[in-house]
C-alpha cells in the first residue's frame, strides 16, 4: 500500500485534532465560565420556603433570592438592609419603618409596605423568632406604599435583632405569596434579592441556577456579613449537588467547581498541598454537637443521671474523633455557644472537661439506675452523628450502663424522636444532633434552649424558674443587663442539665484561588460579592 | 402472536398494580416523615405538624391510597413533596442522563463483550482464553467506585483530558455530551463487558460442540463463517436475554456510577427521594420502571423470533 505525503499530513492533523479535542472543548467551556461561579453548598434545599423550615440549605437559597429588612453585620449588629429610615416611639411600643428607594421584585413589581406586612405575618406564624414578636405585637400595618408600623403590647427590645436574624430569616415575599397558609410552601421563588432563581434550569436534586438580578439596587455600604451592599459580581451562580465528597474534591481540583463549602478533614492536606486551592473559614461558627436526653423517661428523668452524662462526656475525646484537626474544633461549655456576647462560664466548674467515668458511675447509682436499656438514636447517614452515638454508647457501656444503639437514617430518627413514650414502646433516651453555633446566642429563638416541658424541643425539659428568666430576655434594655441575665439562666441550665454538649466543630471551605470575595458569616453562605479571575 | 403480546401487556399492568400496592404499603409502614424532612433539623413538633396537615399526611392510609390511585388513573403521577414539582417533570429531567448512559454502556458492552466471548470460545483453553477469562474476573470483582475514582484521577484530575463529573444535555452539543459520558460508560461498561463475554463464551462453546458445526468444518467453512454465520446466531438467544436484562437494569438507574460521576439520573433521584421520604417520586419511579422492565423483557422475547425462526408464540 502506498502512503503519499499528503495522506501522512492528513493523518497527522486528524490524529492531533482527535487528541486535542477534549482539551480544546474544555478550554472553551472554562473561558466562558469566568462569569459563572459553581459552588457546592452542602445539599440542595429540600424545600423553598424559608418561613416554614429551619433548614440551613433553604436559608442559603433564600439569602440569594429574597432581601431582608435588616441584616446582621460580622459583629452581629443589626443594620438596615431594605429599610431606609426607621424610628421608635417614646414608649418604645411603636416602630415605624420606611423602605428605601429602588426595591423591586423579580417579576417587575415594586416592593411595597403591604408585601412587608404580609411577609412579617407569615414569618411570625412559622418561625420561633417571629412567634415571639407576634406574641407581643398588637398590630402590623401599612401606612402608605413605602411605610409600615409594628405596634407592640409591651416593649420588645430585641425587635430589630429578630427582624435581622439569619436563622429562619424574614424573607420579604410578594403579598400574594406571603398570604398563603403558613404551612403551605411558597414555591414561586420570586423575591427582591440580588439573585433571580432560574426556574428553567432548576434541576431539583442536581443543581439550582441563580442569575444576577440586574435591577437590584445594593446599599452603598461595603458588604459586611449579611449587611451592607449585596453586589453580585458574576452573571450566574450555580449550586451543584455533588453527593460524593471525593468527586467534589476532584471537581474542585479540575476547576469544574469553585467552592466546596464543607471540606472534610481528610481532604485538608490535599487542599493545602494544591497550589490552586485554599482553605477558608466561610461558615465561621461551625456546628455545635449535642446530646439531648429524654427528660420524661428513666433514667434521665432523674437529674443525677443527666449530671452523670455531663461528667462522662469528655469533649476533647469526642472532638478528636469528630474533627481530627485541632485548628477547627473547640470545646463548648456555655449554653450560649462559643464567641457570643453572652458566652460565660457560670456554673461550669463542677463538671468542666468531663471525662470522669467514676463520678458518672456513682451518679447513675445515686439516680437509682438498675440496668434498664438506654436507647441512643443513631443516624447512620450522618457521619458525625453516627460516630458520636457509637462513642457515647461505648463510654456508657464501660461504666455499666446498658446502652443500645437504635440505628436508622435521619428520616427515621426525626420520626422516632417525636415519641415521648418509653424506649420499649418506640421511644428513646438520647438523641444526638447539631445546630449552628450562632443559634445559641438567641435563647428565645433557639428551641433547644427552652425548658417549657412538653412544649419544649424534643427531650421536653421543664424548669419554671429558668423559663421565667428566659421570658425576661426580650424586655432587658442594656447589653450589660442581658449579660447578667445570661449568667443567671446558665446557672439554672447546668443545674437541670438542659443538654450535654459534645463540642463545636468548624469545617473550613475549600475554594479555588481564582475565586475571591467569599463572605464569611456565622452560619450561612451568601453568594453575593464573589468574583472569579481567569485561571 | 397478537394474543401472546396482549396477554403479556395485561400481565404488565397486573405487575404494576401489585408493585404499586406493595410500594405504597411499604413506604407508609417504614419509619420516617417527609414533613420533618422539609421542616429541618431544629424544627419544633408544632411546625412539623402544620406541614404534615398541609401535605395531607394525616389522612387515613386508605384515603391517601385512593387519592393516589385516582390521580394515577387520570395520568397524574403526583407532585414531589419536597421539590413541589410534578413527578413526571422531574422524571423527564432525569431520563436523558440515564438513557444516554444505558445506551452507550450497552453499545460498549455488547461490542466488546460479544467479541471477547467469541474469541475466548474460539481459542478455548488457550492463552487468549485465559487472558480474557482473567479480564472477565477482574471486571466482575473490582467495585465500580474503585474503577471510577481511578479513571477520574488519571483522565480528569491528572491529565485534564476529560471532565470529572456532571452531565451536559445532548442539545448543548454532541461533543460535550459524549465527553461527559466517556468515563462513566467505561466504568460501568467493564462489568457488563465481563458479564456478556462470559455468557457469550459459554453459549458459543455449547454451540461449537454441536454436530452441525463439525459438519461445517468438514465442508471447509472458513473460521469467520463458522463463528459468525453458524455459531453466533445459534448462541444468540442467551446472549440476547442477558443484554435485555442488563439494559432494563441500567434504565432502573445505577446509583453508584451516577453518584461517583455526579450524573443526575433516575438512580440518584430515587435514592434522594427515599432519604427524604418523598413518597410520590418513589412510588411513581418504581411503578414505571417495573412496567418498563416487563416491556423490555417482552421486546427481548419477541426478538428471539428474529434470530431463531424455530421460536413461535
Amino acid at each position: 500500500m502506498h502512503i503519499s505525503r499528503r495522506d501522512l499530513i492528513k493523518l497527522s492533523v486528524s490524529a492531533g485534532a482527535a487528541f486535542a479535542a477534549p482539551s480544546i472543548l474544555r478550554a472553551q467551556a472554562a473561558s466562558a465560565d469566568t462569569r459563572v461561579v459553581r459552588v457546592v453548598l452542602d445539599q440542595l434545599p429540600s424545600g423553598f420556603d424559608p418561613h416554614n423550615t429551619t433548614s440551613a440549605n433553604t436559608g442559603n437559597h433564600a439569602l440569594a433570592i429574597y432581601d431582608m429588612l435588616f441584616g446582621f453585620d460580622s459583629q452581629r449588629v443589626a443594620r438596615p438592609q431594605m429599610i431606609g429610615n426607621w424610628g421608635v416611639s417614646e414608649d418604645r411600643k411603636t416602630y415605624t419603618f420606611a423602605l428605601r428607594d429602588g426595591l423591586g421584585f423579580h417579576d417587575g413589581t415594586p416592593v411595597t409596605a403591604a408585601d412587608c406586612v404580609a411577609s412579617i405575618r407569615r414569618w411570625g406564624a412559622g418561625s420561633s423568632g417571629g412567634k415571639l414578636l407576634m406574641e407581643r405585637t398588637k398590630d402590623v400595618s401599612k401606612k402608605d406604599d413605602k411605610t409600615f408600623t409594628i405596634e407592640l403590647r409591651e416593649p420588645f427590645e430585641l425587635l430589630i435583632e429578630a427582624l435581622a436574624s439569619p436563622s429562619q430569616l424574614l424573607a420579604i415575599m410578594r403579598e400574594k405569596d406571603a398570604n398563603l397558609p403558613p404551612a403551605e410552601q411558597v414555591t414561586a421563588n420570586i423575591g427582591s434579592g440580588p439573585f433571580r432563581f432560574n426556574h428553567a434550569l432548576a434541576k431539583p436534586g442536581a443543581s439550582f441556577t441563580y442569575d444576577r438580578n440586574e435591577k437590584y439596587v445594593p446599599r452603598n455600604e461595603a458588604p459586611d456579613g449579611f449587611a451592607g451592599g449585596k453586589i453580585v459580581k458574576v452573571d450566574r451562580a450555580i449550586w451543584e449537588n455533588i453527593a460524593d465528597q471525593q468527586t467534589a474534591l476532584a471537581a474542585l481540583q479540575a476547576g469544574e467547581i469553585d467552592l466546596l463549602l464543607t471540606c472534610p478533614p481528610d481532604f485538608y492536606s490535599t487542599v493545602e498541598g494544591d497550589p490552586n486551592l485554599q482553605l477558608q473559614l466561610v461558615v465561621k461558627g461551625g456546628q455545635c454537637m449535642f446530646a439531648r436526653v429524654n427528660f420524661l423517661q428513666p433514667p434521665f428523668d432523674n437529674v443525677k443521671a443527666r449530671q452523670a452524662l455531663l461528667h462522662l462526656v469528655d469533649q476533647e475525646a469526642f472532638l478528636s474523633v469528630l474533627a481530627p484537626d485541632p485548628r477547627y474544633v473547640h470545646p463548648m461549655t456555655s449554653m450560649f455557644g462559643n464567641g457570643s456576647p453572652y458566652t460565660n462560664d457560670e456554673n461550669t466548674g463542677w463538671y468542666k472537661k468531663g471525662g470522669d467515668p467514676e463520678k458518672a458511675k456513682q451518679l447513675f447509682k445515686e439516680a437509682g439506675y438498675a440496668g434498664e436499656k438506654v436507647v441512643i438514636l443513631d443516624s447512620t447517614d450522618w457521619a458525625q452523628g453516627d460516630v458520636s452515638a457509637q462513642l457515647l454508647a461505648s463510654e456508657l457501656k464501660k461504666i455499666g450502663v446498658n446502652a443500645e444503639l437504635a440505628p436508622s437514617d435521619w428520616a427515621g430518627i426525626v420520626a422516632r424522636r417525636a415519641n415521648k413514650g418509653p424506649a420499649e414502646k418506640g421511644g428513646w433516651n438520647v438523641h444526638i444532633s447539631s445546630w449552628p453555633n450562632g443559634a445559641f446566642s438567641d435563647p428565645l429563638g433557639c428551641a433547644l434552649l427552652s425548658a417549657n416541658g412538653e412544649n419544649a424541643w424534643y427531650g421536653w425539659p421543664k424548669n419554671d424558674e429558668y423559663e421565667a428568666l428566659r421570658a425576661k430576655w426580650a424586655a432587658v434594655e442594656t447589653m450589660d443587663e442581658r449579660k447578667a441575665l445570661a449568667r443567671k439562666m446558665q446557672h439554672l441550665w447546668w443545674d437541670f442539665v438542659g443538654a450535654v454538649f459534645l463540642g463545636q466543630a468548624v469545617s473550613p471551605s475549600a475554594r479555588r484561588k481564582t475565586l475571591t470575595g467569599v463572605i464569611s458569616t456565622d452560619g450561612s453562605a451568601p453568594m453575593w460579592n464573589m468574583q472569579k479571575a481567569e485561571a | 402472536m397478537a394474543g401472546y403480546i396482549l396477554r403479556r401487556l395485561v400481565s404488565t399492568i397486573a405487575v404494576m398494580v401489585m408493585v404499586g400496592i406493595f410500594v405504597f404499603l411499604l413506604l407508609r409502614l417504614a419509619p420516617g416523615d417527609p414533613a420533618a424532612m422539609i421542616a429541618g433539623r431544629s424544627a419544633t413538633e408544632e411546625m412539623i405538624a402544620g406541614i404534615r396537615e398541609q401535605l395531607g399526611l394525616n389522612d387515613p392510609m386508605p384515603v391517601q391510597f385512593m387519592h393516589w390511585v385516582g390521580d394515577m388513573l387520570a395520568g397524574d403521577f403526583g407532585t414531589s413533596i419536597l421539590a413541589g414539582r410534578p413527578v413526571l417533570e422531574l422524571l423527564s429531567q432525569r431520563l436523558e442522563p440515564t438513557l444516554s448512559l444505558a445506551i452507550l454502556t450497552m453499545i460498549l458492552a455488547v461490542t466488546i463483550g460479544v467479541s471477547f466471548g467469541v474469541l475466548a470460545a474460539w481459542r478455548a483453553g488457550g492463552f487468549v482464553d485465559r487472558i480474557l477469562t482473567g479480564f472477565s474476573a477482574l471486571g466482575y470483582s473490582v467495585p465500580v467506585f474503585v474503577i471510577g475514582f481511578f479513571l477520574i484521577y488519571f483522565f480528569a484530575v491528572r491529565t485534564h483530558w476529560l471532565p470529572v463529573q456532571g452531565y451536559v444535555p445532548m442539545s448543548n452539543g454532541i461533543a460535550l455530551w459524549f465527553m461527559h459520558l466517556i468515563l462513566p460508560t467505561v466504568t460501568l461498561g467493564l462489568g457488563f463487558i465481563a458479564f456478556i463475554a462470559r455468557v457469550t463464551r459459554a453459549s458459543m462453546l455449547e454451540v461449537l460442540s454441536e454436530d452441525y458445526m463439525r459438519t461445517a468444518v468438514a465442508k471447509g467453512a472458513s473460521s469467520y463463517a463458522m463463528l459468525f454465520h453458524h455459531a453466533l446466531k445459534n448462541a444468540g438467544v442467551p446472549i440476547l436475554t442477558v443484554v435485555g436484562i442488563s439494559f432494563a437494569y441500567l434504565i432502573g438507574g445505577v446509583v453508584i456510577t451516577e453518584t461517583v460521576f455526579n450524573l443526575p439520573g433516575i438512580g440518584r433521584l430515587v435514592v434522594d427521594a427515599i432519604n427524604n421520604r418523598d413518597y410520590p417520586i418513589i412510588q411513581s419511579v418504581l411503578i414505571l420502571t417495573s412496567g418498563l422492565y416487563v416491556l423490555i423483557n417482552l421486546t427481548v422475547d419477541l426478538t428471539y423470533m428474529l434470530i431463531d425462526p424455530r421460536i413461535r408464540y
